[in-house]
């Protein structure tokens, strides 16, 4: 038997056979983790309050093997981020973010590693508790989601040659992972789109910016425009669908999500 | 038997365990009450009618809520499902009109505002003569959610909006409740003198 105790955040929950729940969790050095809460309908003792979306808690879990669904045998809430559940737009974005953590964080990756995507959505959470999020702070938000999941696309230099980009138009190649010089964007590949290079410094400048400092960042204009397009055929290609998420987030971010 | 188990387990709360054991019971029932049963669950359908101003289930539209006159029309408790109004309605606490949604914003299950009844609220309270909205949707993330949702959207409708206490249940016990529970339950005390 294997036994965890950390911290955790609730990805998701659902009701299972007449009194049980399931419970994806995202734990630090683990990553993605499925559990089962027997009795968790029943029970006022057993997870008083734990179980929302979104709240970080305390747990105790059992599993027979690594790997394994593993069973809840106790949680403490320690933070419900109940700001997130005040503004709608608030509410909408971290939907989101939990959503695309729920489908791509993996399971049982390297510590350190699943340490820095838990810090990750612990940060996020606390810092779209603080303000009104706007499209600049979805787009922030999301590529340093991709950042933290593994999936940073190359901002500063060709991702092909490695030579740094040029002033100007450059062009972003998704399926490549980045910017590409205009020698390699010339070569007719399919796909390629054209950006400014200020635009990716721009998104590149607030993947190193503080979590508290995102929301004074802003893109406006053409800039606005590339790096929506930028991340969103970036989600695309990497995720393959809609979230379910996207269109409440879009009404809420006032149909500009 | 094996039929009758499979379907009764696509109820919501009924495992394999329970839909077996209620097979079991039905075979050695006596036949007018199996009768009954298949009747009352042949017939649910046809017999139920959703409340065109409240959007409960009933057998009459509209509902005996929204006919009685006595009750206080000017005061409307939004509940999530019908089962909530039920249970607001055993209370004895409340004598005015409901408004049930359907369910509550959860945006991870794809269920935004144009999935709930937030628009027919919208149009009934600015339509005039309600004086208090009451957000009674579920003191979880996606009821409190839908509690502010809506509380933004019916900014300047001319009725205060109010939300549900919330607190420590009867019966409960201090030593396992969670501290936002508890430290609400402080925050909203009330003078015993």
């Amino acid at each position: 038997m294997v036994g965890i105790e950390d911290e955790a955040i609730v990805l998701r929950a659902v009701d299972f056979g007449e009194s049980d729940l399931i419970a994806h969790l995202l734990v630090p050095e683990i990553g993605r983790l499925t559990v089962i809460a027997k009795h968790a309908r029943k029970s006022r003792k057993r997870f008083p309050g734990s179980l929302d979306i979104f709240n970080h808690i305390r747990v105790r879990v059992s599993r027979k093997r690594p790997g394994a669904l593993g069973f809840l045998e106790q949680a403490l809430l320690l933070d419900p981020f109940l700001p997130l559940r005040e503004v709608p737009a608030r509410f909408a974005l971290a939907s989101y973010l939990v959503e695309l953590m729920d489908r791509m964080a993996p399971e049982g990756g390297p510590g350190p590693d699943m340490r820095r995507l838990f810090d990750f959505v612990h940060s996020a959470l606390v810092s779209l508790g603080q303000g009104q999020p706007d499209l600049c702070m979805r787009l922030f938000l999301e590529l340093r989601a991709f950042d933290a999941l593994g999936l940073r696309p190359g901002l500063e230099r060709c991702v092909r040659c490695g030579s740094e980009l040029a002033p100007g138009p450059v062009g972003f190649h998704v399926a490549d992972g980045g910017g590409i010089c205009d020698a390699h964007g010339a070569e007719g590949l399919s796909g390629v789109l054209r950006v400014h290079l200020g635009t990716l410094r721009a998104l590149d400048a607030s993947l190193g910016s503080p979590m508290d400092q995102l929301p004074r960042l802003r893109l406006e204009g053409q800039a606005l425009a590339e790096a929506r397009e930028i991340l969103f055929r970036f989600h695309r290609f990497h995720l393959g669908f809609e979230l379910k998420s996207e269109g409440f987030l879009e009404e809420s971010l006032g149909g500009l999500a | 038997m094996q039929r009758l188990v499979a379907s009764l387990r696509r109820l919501p709360g009924v495992g394999e365990k329970s839909a077996a054991r209620l097979a079991y019971f039905l075979l050695g029932a006596p036949d007018e009450l199996v009768g009954e049963l298949s009747d009352a669950i042949a017939r649910i359908k046809a017999d139920t009618v959703i409340c065109s101003s409240c959007f409960n289930l009933g057998a009459i539209d509209p509902c005996p809520i929204c006919a009685n006159p006595s009750r206080d029309a000017g005061a409307l408790c939004v509940v999530e499902e019908p089962a909530d109004l039920s249970s607001i309605e055993q209370s004895g606490s409340f004598k005015g009109h409901y408004h049930v949604l359907g369910g509550a914003l959860s945006p991870i299950d794809g269920i935004g505002p144009e999935n709930l009844r937030i628009a027919e609220l919208d149009s009934r309270v600015r339509a005039g003569g309600i004086r208090e909205v009451i957000l009674a949707t579920n003191p979880n993330a996606e009821g409190d959610a839908t509690a502010h949702y809506i509380a933004e959207r019916l900014k300047g409708c001319g009725a205060s909006l109010t939300r549900i206490a919330y607190g420590m249940p009867l019966g409960g016990d201090l030593e396992y409740a969670d501290h936002v529970t508890i430290g609400r339950s402080v925050e909203n005390r009330r003078n015993l003198e």
